[in-house]
């Protein structure tokens, strides 16, 4: 009888554990999708040749302009993003998200300082996969406004 | 480089350097999501071949001090990033170490497959010429017979130098949490902090392949093995090219 009920309280321990573990992946997981930053875009095709110069999108009522430079655009190197925003003024700075669309890379920002004009400036690294994949992305959220999404290759 | 740092204030910030910089938590989360995903791709070739090289023993401690050597090598690599606060000039300096280490997995997983298979032995390398006593030929022995478990823990802190796009982020994140500490000392716990966390965050992923691949249960082993040892064979011929190309 007693053995029986040890069983029983093992049984239940085991089951306290696999909900707790269960509870501790979701989580994680619930924290990864919120709390890090968009690192995936899924179907992304190259729309901003980013060696050449600057690139343009509209988002709702206001024109993202991106330019990278030192220009080709080279991974494991400083790189300065110049962001202009015309249209109508954002409550806050935008910032940009760096990613792969073929590959979670991890949350990578670029924290925009503001320079006047509806003008950003802000430092950053775009690194290099194993993998030999050369397509990044960088969104560009304007607070307010939306995103944009400038799909672009990379030198390695 | 870090542009603000007290080193002439003498005593470390304590009451700023133990509270959570809400970069720990994030990337804690991200090494265990980037685990299940890219980890098991780029790193579940070497996982596989680790375990199949067990040939069905416990997998727990060998792969338990792999993953340990390679959180440890994160860890310092953070460290260094935080005390520069820059990726790009450490970056710069361990590409070619990072090239040399993939380079030597991929041999190291080709000679763990030929082993493995049988179809390597030492007479047939060294011809006439073998010693079994011998300097290169006891080092070969130690390094193609990798089924000591303390062996586990330097492989582990060498393929923790593995090029990787994620671990390239996280330690982005160590140069610049770096950058934003009040002092040296500061610096180098917040960056190697952050790359603990995102360490041991890859590690359940890996440790689950791990567990999958081992063989112990399944009876004809040896079909395993054999075709084990053929993709080991393919994976290390893939890593030494990549790390050329690199």
């Amino acid at each position: 009888m007693m053995r029986y009920a040890a069983a029983r309280r093992i049984k239940e321990l085991n089951k306290k554990h696999i909900r707790l573990c269960l509870a501790a992946v979701y989580t994680l997981l619930f924290y990864a999708a919120v709390a890090s930053p968009p690192a995936f875009a899924s179907g992304s095709r190259i729309n901003c040749d980013a060696h050449s110069g600057a690139c343009t999108q509209t988002v709702g009522d206001v024109t993202v302009t991106l330019e990278i430079t030192p220009r080709p655009v080279t991974a494991l190197q400083d790189l300065v993003f110049h962001v202009t925003v015309a249209g109508p003024e954002a409550a806050k700075p935008a910032y940009i998200d760096l990613g792969m669309p073929a590959m979670k890379m991890g949350p990578n920002r670029v924290v925009l300082e503001p320079t006047g004009s509806g003008k950003y400036e802000g430092r950053g690294v775009i690194v290099k996969c194993a993998s030999g994949r050369r397509t990044w992305f960088a969104i560009v959220t304007v607070p307010g406004f939306g995103e944009a999404e400038f799909v672009f290759d990379v030198v390695y | 480089m870090r542009s603000s740092r007290s080193l002439a204030s003498g005593k470390p910030n304590l009451s700023s350097m133990w509270s959570i910089d809400p970069l720990y938590p994030v990337f804690f989360a991200t090494g265990f999501t980037i685990g299940f995903g890219h980890c098991i791709g780029m790193c579940g070739p070497i996982v596989v071949s680790l375990s199949l090289n067990l040939k069905g023993r416990s997998v727990v401690l060998p792969h338990l001090l792999y993953n340990t050597g390679r959180v440890v090598t994160y860890t310092v690599l953070g460290g260094i990033m935080g005390a520069t606060g820059s990726f790009t000039l450490v970056a710069a300096h361990i590409e070619g170490i990072q090239k040399g280490a993939l380079i030597f997995a991929g041999l190291l997983i080709i000679l763990m497959g030929l082993v493995m298979s049988g179809w390597l032995s030492f007479s047939k390398i060294f011809g006439d010429h073998y010693n079994p006593d011998g300097i290169v030929s006891k080092g070969f022995n130690r390094i193609s017979k990798i089924q000591s478990t303390a062996a586990y823990f330097p492989i582990g802190l060498l393929l923790g130098l593995l090029p990787c796009g994620p671990v390239y982020t996280a330690l982005l994140a160590a140069a610049g949490a770096g950058m934003r500490a009040e002092g040296t000392f500061e610096a180098i716990v917040s960056g190697m902090t952050l790359m603990l966390l995102f360490g041991v965050g890859t590690v359940p992923a890996l440790f689950l392949v791990a567990k999958l691949v081992n063989m112990g249960w399944f009876k004809k082993r040896e079909i395993i093995y054999r075709l084990g040892a053929l993709l080991m064979v393919a994976v290390g011929v893939y890593f030494v090219v990549k790390g050329f190309l690199y």
